[in-house]
């Protein structure tokens, strides 16, 4: 880098959009860039639009393949089938009730141990940050079989509560870790500041930190939603009645053969989808900033 | 830090109270030990203890409902000896390597695309990240509508609109294209994420590094050679190992869009697990399944988990 301090003093005269073109790796051309955005695009929104069209399709238009891409007539008899005459509206009620009781739990359980493991000092810090990350690095498929035992035993096996103890196997690590990347980015001193002025250390924490790092706890916890939302191999093994199921295990249950069963599956489908998207537009932000499960620097 | 923390303790008066457990166990280790508690009983109930269990039943004979007898490795030797095991290994690795080769391309073209002078980034950035957000069973269901070798889209595009085809193909009934087209739904849905970790990585290099590099006469290539790869390397290295576990592990695709058929030729380790033990209620044997390549697993993990706190030392 012998030229680095001499290219610095140039370029930082130029404009913010002059520096941004530089920037701009191996540059890709404009129209080359907007067609391949566009490609991507189309991939990416194609099996949404679908999903969309083909719930409000009739099962005579799904058959003769006339008018493919809309619906024609345009009905919203699927929708009324799934709430009607299937357990739908029961499955999306375990789902809420699942996803938002063990969101809180692992949002409650995270945020205190991500602060501890990112700020406080006391002996074993180190192994247990490790024994966290390692943890969320360990597959569900490894521990559905075990946890399922473990589940039956506690005479948990076939409810919702069962699942709402278990979830936290995969969203407690993955809230913690998120966390502590945060906390660790909130100045040290704030805390320091509030103690001289009298605070104990639990009170800088729910005074000063807590508020701080609100956003970060609600993302995380979305986030957290999200992914209990979206489980699907847990709720597959641990429920057995029909009525119990959550909504992705309910989904799947839904594959018949029949062509008429597509419909209304979709038309599932699309109001299984519409939370998660949701909670995304919130979450957008912080996924383009990097807080993502993996979330690193460098 | 402004004030020295040997300075600022005894003005705050908080260290006192631990007195000679305070020099043991740390200085916060009250708070500490109470706020850690939670996290520690999960990890010990939900995954240290089932992981424990999983390694011993591993061990043994076990039917459902009955207690299980030890049998020390024969399971493992038995798989070994299994054709149908063996092919679900190179299965995996298969639908593992192949599916993280594709993302890691898409989602390099997918950062080098956001990264260039482009309007409406963010708009576009949001748009690329649905697929990694959506429900995976959402999005593997509507793949399986997509490939309906009947009245699915892809043919009708295919056979109808633009004619490359001259009848539909069954995508995942056949033999020849189940691995294929399974694999296309696990790059579908995970590419989005090397994107949006590469877009982060890239947005990390300093701008000066770059135009060292134009000064010193390096050409575009050059500079995206050896000034974008070298700074997104560690990042590079975290998202495949990532990649490779969830991928490796992923049931849910494969068990929606062919449940491991046709005659086996999608059947990946997660999805003979389930099956060997649901559908054959043999767990012991199951779970050996499970847990075959745990060395590896391990490895990658213990890799994966030092990378990853390198990257938030820094």
């Amino acid at each position: 880098m012998r030229a680095a301090a001499g290219g610095e003093a140039s370029e930082s005269k130029r404009s913010p959009r002059a520096e941004r073109g530089k920037r701009g790796v191996l540059r890709v051309q404009g129209p080359i860039a907007y067609a391949v955005l566009l490609a991507l695009g189309l991939i990416v929104l194609f099996p949404f639009y679908w999903m969309t069209v083909t719930s409000f399709k009739g099962e005579d238009q799904m058959r003769s393949l006339t008018s493919m891409f809309w619906p024609r007539p345009f009905m919203a008899e699927n929708y009324q089938h799934l709430v009607s005459k299937t357990e739908f509206v029961s499955w999306y009620t375990n789902s809420v009730i699942v996803s938002v009781l063990s969101t809180i739990l692992a949002t409650a359980v995270g945020t205190v141990g991500a602060y501890a493991l990112a700020r406080l000092k006391f002996l074993g810090r180190g192994f247990m940050a490790s024994a966290t990350l390692i943890t969320y690095l360990v597959p569900p498929s490894i521990l559905f079989i075990p946890l399922y035992a473990q589940i039956k035993t506690l005479g948990l096996a076939n409810s919702l509560f069962g699942l709402v103890l278990s979830y936290p196997s995969f969203t407690v690590p993955f809230v913690t870790w998120l966390l502590m990347g945060y906390f660790e980015s909130i100045p040290e001193e704030l805390e320091e500041a509030a103690m001289i002025d009298g605070a104990t250390r639990f009170g800088a924490f729910r005074r000063v930190i807590l508020p701080l790092a609100a956003p970060g706890v609600l993302a995380a916890s979305l986030y957290a939603f999200t992914q209990a939302w979206n489980e699907f191999l847990y709720s597959l093994v641990f429920i057995t009645d029909a009525r119990l199921r959550t909504l992705p295990v309910g989904l799947a249950s839904f594959i018949t053969g029949d062509v008429y069963g597509w419909g209304y599956l979709m038309s599932g489908a699309v109001l299984t989808t519409l939370p998660v998207i949701a909670a995304y537009i919130y979450l957008q932000k912080y996924m383009v900033e990097g807080l993502t499960a993996g979330s690193v620097k460098g | 830090m402004a004030v020295p923390a040997a300075r600022l303790e005894p003005a705050l008066g908080l260290r006192k109270s631990g007195g000679g457990l305070a020099r043991v166990f740390g200085p916060d280790y009250r708070l500490g030990y109470l706020f850690v508690t939670p996290i520690a009983l999960a990890v010990l109930a939900l995954v240290a203890y089932p992981f424990c269990y999983a390694v011993y039943l591993s061990m043994t004979h076990k039917l459902v409902g009955l207690p299980p007898v030890f049998v020390g490795l024969e399971n493992y030797i038995r798989l070994y000896e299994d054709g149908f095991f063996r092919r679900a290994v190179y299965n995996s690795f298969l639908f593992t390597f192949g599916s993280v080769g594709f993302k890691l391309v898409l989602g390099m073209v997918m950062a080098l695309v956001l990264m260039s002078n482009i309007r409406w980034r963010s708009l576009w950035t949001g748009v690329l990240l649905i697929p990694w957000v959506a429900p995976t069973v959402v999005s593997a269901l509507n793949f399986l509508w997509i490939f309906d070798g009947s009245l699915g889209v892809l043919n009708y595009l295919l056979v109808k609109v633009f004619r490359i085809l001259p009848q539909g193909v069954g995508w995942l009934s056949e033999p020849g294209t189940a691995m294929a087209s399974v694999i296309a739904v696990n790059v579908w849905r995970g590419f989005p994420f090397f994107g949006i970790s590469f877009l982060a990585g890239m947005k990390a290099i300093p701008a000066e590094l770059y135009e060292a590099a134009a000064v010193d006469g390096a050409s575009a290539l050059q500079r995206f050679l050896y000034v974008t790869l070298p700074g997104i390397k560690n990042i590079t290295i975290i998202v495949v190992l990532l990649s490779t576990i969830w991928t490796f592990n992923d049931f849910g695709i494969v068990y929606i869009l062919t449940k491991g058929g046709p005659g086996g030729s999608t059947m990946v380790m997660p999805v003979l697990t389930y099956e060997t033990a649901f559908g054959a209620q043999r767990l012991g044997e199951a779970i050996a399944v499970a847990l075959y390549l745990l060395p590896a697993l391990g490895l990658t993990i213990v890799v994966l988990a030092r990378y990853m706190r390198k990257g938030r030392k820094r």
